[in-house]
Order: C-alpha cells, then structure tokens, then sequence
C-alpha cells in the first residue's frame, strides 16, 4: 500500500509538468492581452510597451514557460499582474474558504443522496421512487445561479434567517453549501439507486436472503456496502471538483474562494494567478483521487487481494 | 411512529433555528456609526500611482490628498495647497502648501513628498500606466525614459513652497492634480513597504485603511488628525460582492446603507413607494457611443457613417430598452461641461439612411460589430443590428469578454464597437483630446482612429488658451466637426442613480469618481 501511495504522489510530478505545459500554451493562445486591462483607458503605447518588457510578455514563449517552471521548482508562484500579490498566498488564503464550501457540501449532499438513493431503490417503482426520482432530475438540471438565489431569496430576504452573502462562520456556509449540495445530491441518489438495485439482484444476495438474514444486515452488510464502491468513487469525483472551486455559487453569495480567483484571473488574462490555480487545482484533484482508492482498499475486499501486486 | 416523525422534525427544526437565531437583518457585530457601501470588485491596488480602475480611484480618494480637488460645482479649490500662482502664460505654476498636514504616520507633508510623489509616477523603474497625467511637467519625457536624473520642471522653493514648470501652456494641467495619480504619499513608507504599499497605504485623507480582506470587505477608519473638516461618520465598511441581485438583497436587509442601482431592478425601485423618494441621482459626465473604424472601409466612408446615425431611433431606445437612464447626447461633450450650443445631429431617418447605403459603392456590405460580453450591452447591439441591417448593412456580431475586446479595439479590428468614456477630470478636453486627436490612436484612446488636422488644431489651440471664452470656442469648432463627420455615433450621457437607506442623511452622487471624500455622509 505504501510502495503504492509513493508511487501514485511520484507520478504526480510529471503529470504536473505536463498540465503547466498544456495550461501555458493554452493561456496564450487566448485572444486578448493582460497590459490593456493593467492600463486603463489611456495610455502611451511606449507605456504599455515598458509593462509587457516588466511582465516579461514581449520575451519568446518557450523562454516563458521554462522561466515559469523554474520559479515553480523554486516553490514561488509568482505575483499576480494586477495586485502585485504573490500569487501562493492568495491561493492559500482562499483554499481553506473553498474547503471549508465542498467539505459543507458534502456533508449534506452524502448522506442525503446515499440514503434517498436507497429508498428509491427498495422501494423501486412506488410513488415515493418515483417522486424522488423526479426531484433528483430536478436537482441535476436546475442550474445553481437559479437555485442559489432562490434559496437566498426565500432564507434571507423573507425569512431573515441567514446572511446572504459573505465569508465566515457556518451562518454564511449554509446558503452556499445548501446550493452546491443540490446537483450532487441528485447524482448521487441516482446513481445509489442503480448500484443498490444491481447489487440487490446478485446470486449471493439471494443466498443470503435464502439463509434468512434479517432485513436490516441484509441491507446494510450486504448490499449497502457492495454498493458503496461506485459511490464513493462519485463522491471523489464531486468532491474533487469543488475544490477547485465552484465559480457560480461562489460569485453569488461573494464567498472568498478559489472559483472566483481563477474566473478572475482568465477573465483578466492574469496569467501567474491561472497557472497557479490550475496548478494547484490539479494537485488537490489527484490527492482526493488518491484517496478514494485508498477508501477502496478498505470497503472492496478484492482491491487489497491485489494490492500487495501493484 | 407518526410521533416519533413528527418529534424528528421538529428537533431539527429546532436545531436550525438555534443555529441561526443570532442572525438578525444586520451584519454580525454591525460596529455603530459605520456605513456599509458595496463594490462590485476587489480593487486591484490602492496605490495611487497604479490605480486605473473605479473602485480604487474611488477608495484612495479617502485615503490620500492632492494639491487641489474639485468641489461639487466642479471647480478646481484647494486641497494641499494653501494657494498657487500661474505665470508666464500659463506655463509656470507656483504652489504653497498648508501647514501642519499630516499623513497618518505623523510625518509632516513637505514639499519634498510632493516632488517624490511625482517622480514616482515618472520613474523609469516604476512602470505606472499614470504617466499621462504629468508628462506635461517640462522634463518628464526625459526623466520617464532615463535620459535625465531628475524631474527638471519641479523645482522645490522651500518647505513649504515648489515650482511647477510646464513643457507648453496646458490649461486643464490643475484638473489633471485633482486626479489620483497626483495624490501625496510618503517616500518613508513607501520604500519600506515596498511592493505592498499597494494593499497597505498610508496616506493623508479622512479615513485610513482599517483592514483589507481581500474579495470579502475594506475598512476604513476616521483619520481624527484630518487637516481639514473631520467626516461625520466613524468609517466607511466597503463589501465586496459581485452579484447584483445578492447586493440588492443585503441593501433591503438593511446590510448595505446604499447601492448603486443595477439596471435589473431600475424600474422596480422607480415605481416603489417605498423607495422612490429614496433615489438619488445625478447627471453622469460621461458619453455612450457607437464607433467606426475610420481607419479602412467601409466606414472610412463618412457618408455611410451618417448613413448609420441617420438609421438608428436613438431617442426611442433611450426611452424604451434604456429606460430614461440617460440624457440624448448631441456630440461627445456632456451638456454639464458644455457651455456653447449642441452641434447638430443626424435625426432618426430610415429612408435617407437607405437611400445612402445604396447610393455608395460597398465593397464590403457586411460589418463587424464587436461588444463584450456584457448582457446589457449585448441586448443593446441586438437592437442596433436590427435597425441597420433595416438601412441595409449586414452586421455581424463579435462578442468577446474585456480583455479580448480592448486588446481587439487598440489593434483596429473592429469595424464598429459599442463603447463609453468616463471623464478623468471635468473639461471639454478630456472628451475631445483623447478620443479624436490623431495622435492618440488606439490606447491611448482614439479608438476610431479618427484622423482630421482641423480638429487636432482646434483642440491644440484650446488646451493652450487662457480666455475662457476663446477656449470654448476652440472646443465649439471641434465639436462641431466632430458630430458632422461623425467618427461615432453619440447615444446618452448615463445618470448615476444610488439608493439609500432613509436614516441615511446627506448621501451625495459625484460624477467623478475620486470626488467622494465621505465628509458629508451622516446618519
């Protein structure tokens, strides 16, 4: 496990080299140029040219990328074109903002989604699957900038019971993470229910039934934990991808995190704060990758059979 | 078991409202006697010397002081400075400072913080996109590319006392040190803090930077050593929010004091009863135009430039689609800075404007329309392309996001665009010299590129005139030359409207940004 877990993080750095590459050369193919936002409205094109000589833009693109790469080897991200920031302790200020939003998310979209994902399916084709099942289309469809505000519009503006928007304690979490967790908890309930229903149709369920186990171990034992393997590997996936940000709801409810950093920074073609969101978006998503299969080496049996061979 | 639900329920009920129960319609720990005003976007800098955007002009404008201000006639009266002499034709000015001001550092503002204060703007090693602003001081193009050790037009008479020498007569140059650019700031603190002065200033206004949380909210607390009237208020709790309809939301909990109002929520507001009388709003020293590129066909033509104006019902979008959020505007001058008669302009004429487009040869029928992304905007460009493709052009429309588009517009690759320019300072030149002297194509803001020796004369000739009267003039002849051949198509001059709380008392609308010092504001 451990020659794994070490060879899995070894991997991570040429994976990494290799979406800076990627990321770069995307960047700059982008129409638009960042000195005409840094300037303003007027201003003399030896201005402008002095900035891009200062940003080092004007300079070849291949001396640029291993200019880049070198400062990242030095642990340096560089300084945003705009705020003159350094580019790593704005990522690291927003980063536990935007933890603390998917962590909230999938606090409430897990067990939520898992467990109406098992009601539909043991209560397959009756009224309550089908409502549920309806709403969860509903939840994957309706877009967030929607929901959001409904759900401000109806908490905060007729209720009065929850800030509308902010960075803070778990007041102004609530509305944000209600939000997120609704497309997640769609996902998730159904795909629950189309792992719980295959597992609940395989032959060693059947024995089991026919050995007379209770209801209740038989199914959580046996096909609640059988069933948690796809599941988990959605819940990684979700997860994965709120850590790096959720640009829609956190714009909405102004939450400091790091979707709204990164919208910034490619709208303002601010090219050290992109690269260092991707960058770090890319780490967390293989860490959390990382993760689920470890989860896995605990809940499937089969995985850690093999798991002294890879 | 349908007890047991019911008790599930209504723990969890109970639970949630405990959580929440602290929260009221006011933001946690509200400190008395600050108001809560919102901005859109984090400002990139508070420094003055890279400060280009709104927000930042509109905080540092209560962190900083210049030499002089504008008061709300839009006049130039002191700040800094105790008073000044202009002589030699309007080439030399000579300034003498107040005694006994302070930057919140406790160090004394001298002539000698001026003088670095401007150099820094200059210095080749900073690379400041303000440049324009004092490169009118005699020496400054030398000393901006490192041909020369010091800024030779600045010449310091004692503590008190410095000299101003111009490289020719510029008569808005004391408009230009109302600006933010020309703000004091302490060469002390400014080397210390080096590159983060930027998110830490110290400056001499009425209010100093409390904290700055960055994307979340900027305080600014009452500087109590003020040199002049202290404001009335404790400070001022700026928060940071991006959407409109969240910010809509706070202010009618009462957790903004005021909001500009978007446009979304224009009408709803207009027709409360419970809102209206608390609108306020103000003219807008500014100018919404249509472009042309006059650079390359087909709107090299002038004919079919007219041909445009003549087709668009300015005045019935004004009404309908805009809302009556704006003034008609008769040529790029706004009617609060022009003191002669508005050029003429071309009517709302759909046959006239068909008759021209068919009696010029086209090479080109189709035209490239370029707007950003903005969902305003794009609404508006439907309408345009809708009464010109009417007239008979063929407009194709290129949306892309701010940065594309500027870089796009300074390159010239438009054919047309949709466009507005805010006044830096209040006088007829900041809407003429920029956008249609030759000499300032692409970004320095003559985005039509538009080329005419006789308006660059005019203009010329108004920046360096002393009379009042003459200069007017000047500005009257280019003005007009400027509505006939129509490089643009001038649509309004955009209200400011702001809505307020009614316990707040003597909230004003400035039309420059940078004229808002918060003294009056009170509850």
């Amino acid at each position: 496990m451990k020659h794994y877990i070490f060879k899995r993080l070894a991997l991570l750095f040429p994976l990494l080299l290799g979406i800076t590459l990627v990321t770069f050369a995307i960047t700059k193919a982008l129409p638009g140029d960042p000195v005409y936002s840094i300037v303003g409205e007027r201003a003399s094109p030896e201005v402008i040219e002095k900035i891009r000589k200062e940003l080092g833009t004007e300079r070849g693109i291949i001396r640029q990328y291993i200019g880049y790469v070198s400062l990242l080897l030095k642990g340096e991200m560089g300084r945003s074109y705009y705020t003159n920031r350094r580019v790593l302790d704005d990522i690291l200020a927003k980063l536990p903002n935007t933890f603390k939003l998917a962590a909230g998310a999938m606090l409430i979209a897990v067990p939520i989604g898992i467990l109406l994902g098992f009601i539909t399916a043991i209560k397959k084709n009756t009224l309550v699957d089908r409502i549920i099942s309806g709403l969860s289309v509903l939840g994957m469809s309706v877009p967030v900038f929607w929901s959001g505000l409904i759900l401000m519009l109806f908490f905060s503006l007729e209720l009065k019971l929850l800030p509308p928007s902010g960075t803070g304690d778990i007041r102004y979490l609530l509305l944000p993470a209600v939000t997120l967790s609704l497309p997640a908890i769609a996902t998730l309930v159904r795909v629950t229910r189309v792992t719980v229903l295959d597992i609940a149709n395989k032959p060693f369920v059947r024995t089991a039934r026919a050995k007379g186990i209770g209801k209740f171990p038989l199914n959580t034992v046996h096909i609640m934990k059988n069933a948690l393997i796809p599941v988990v590997t959605v819940i990684g996936l979700e997860f994965g991808s709120y850590l790096n940000g959720a640009v829609l709801t956190e714009t909405i409810f102004g939450w400091d995190g790091l979707g709204r950093f990164t919208m910034e920074g490619i709208l303002k073609r601010d090219y050290p704060v992109i690269m260092g969101c991707i960058i770090t978006g890319t780490t967390v998503f293989v860490l959390v990758n990382l993760t689920v299969d470890i989860v896995y080496y605990f809940i499937d049996p089969r995985v850690r059979m093999h798991g002294t061979d890879r | 078991m349908k007890l047991n639900r019911l008790r599930h329920f209504f723990i969890f009920f109970a639970s949630f409202s405990f959580l929440t129960s602290c929260y009221s319609c006011s933001p946690v720990n509200r400190p008395d006697g600050y108001i809560y005003l919102r901005l859109n976007s984090n400002p990139t800098t508070l420094d003055p010397a890279f400060i280009v955007d709104v927000a930042g002009g509109n905080i540092s404008s209560k962190l900083f002081n210049g030499l002089v201000k504008l008061d709300e006639n839009l006049s130039i009266v002191p700040d800094i400075a105790e008073s000044w002499e202009i002589e030699d034709n309007g080439k030399t000015y000579i300034f003498h400072l107040k005694h006994g001001v302070f930057f919140t550092n406790n160090q004394e503002v001298t002539s000698s913080d001026f003088k670095y204060s401007f150099k820094r703007i200059l210095s080749p090693q900073n690379t400041s996109p303000n440049t324009w602003v004092l490169d009118k001081i005699s020496g400054a193009k030398d000393y901006l590319n490192g041909r020369a050790e010091d800024l030779a037009g600045f010449e310091i008479i004692d503590k008190y006392t410095f000299r101003i020498r111009l490289e020719r007569p510029f008569i808005p140059f004391l408009n230009l040190l109302a600006m933010t650019a020309a703000y004091v700031v302490p060469q002390e603190e400014v080397e210390r803090r080096g590159a983060d002065f930027s998110s830490s200033p110290v400056g001499t206004g009425p209010f100093m930077l409390g904290a700055w949380k960055h994307n979340n909210e900027i305080v600014l607390a009452r500087n109590n050593n003020y040199f002049m009237d202290k404001a009335k208020v404790d400070g001022i709790i700026y928060r940071i929010i991006p959407e409109d309809l969240t910010a809509v939301t706070e202010f009618e909990l009462g957790n903004l004091d005021v909001i500009d109002i978007p446009a979304s929520v224009y009408a709803k507001y207009r027709k409360s009863s419970k809102w209206q009388n608390l609108i306020e709003s103000a003219e807008g020293l500014n100018t919404y135009y249509l472009g042309f590129n006059c650079s390359r066909p087909p709107f090299d033509n002038s004919n079919l430039r007219k041909a445009a104006a003549f087709a668009i019902d300015r005045k019935k979008i004004l009404e309908t689609f805009y809302e009556k959020r704006g003034v008609p505007a008769s040529g790029p001058v706004p009617d609060t800075l022009r003191k002669w008669d508005p050029p003429d302009t071309y009517e709302y004429n759909p046959e006239k404007a068909r008759r021209i487009v068919e009696e010029e040869w086209m090479r080109r029928k189709d035209v490239e329309f370029y707007i950003t992304s903005d969902r305003e905007v794009a609404d508006m460009a439907e309408i345009i392309q809708f009464y010109l493709e009417k007239a008979g052009f063929e407009i194709k429309i290129i949306q892309l996001e701010w940065s594309a588009y500027k870089s796009a517009l300074n390159k010239g690759e438009a054919d047309m665009f949709w466009m507005s320019w805010w006044a830096d300072y209040p006088d007829p030149e900041n809407f003429l010299f920029p956008l249609f002297h030759s000499s300032n194509h692409g970004s320095s803001g003559n985005r039509t590129q538009y080329t005419n020796r006789e308006v660059d004369s005019f203009i010329n000739k108004g920046q360096a005139s002393r009379d009042l009267q003459e200069r007017n003039r000047y500005y009257m002849q280019a003005e007009k030359i400027i509505a006939k051949e129509s490089p643009c198509i001038f649509f309004w001059h955009k209200k400011h409207f702001a809505l307020r709380q009614p316990y707040l008392k003597d909230y004003r609308i400035y039309p420059i940004h940078n004229m808002d010092k918060g003294l009056e504001v009170f509850f």
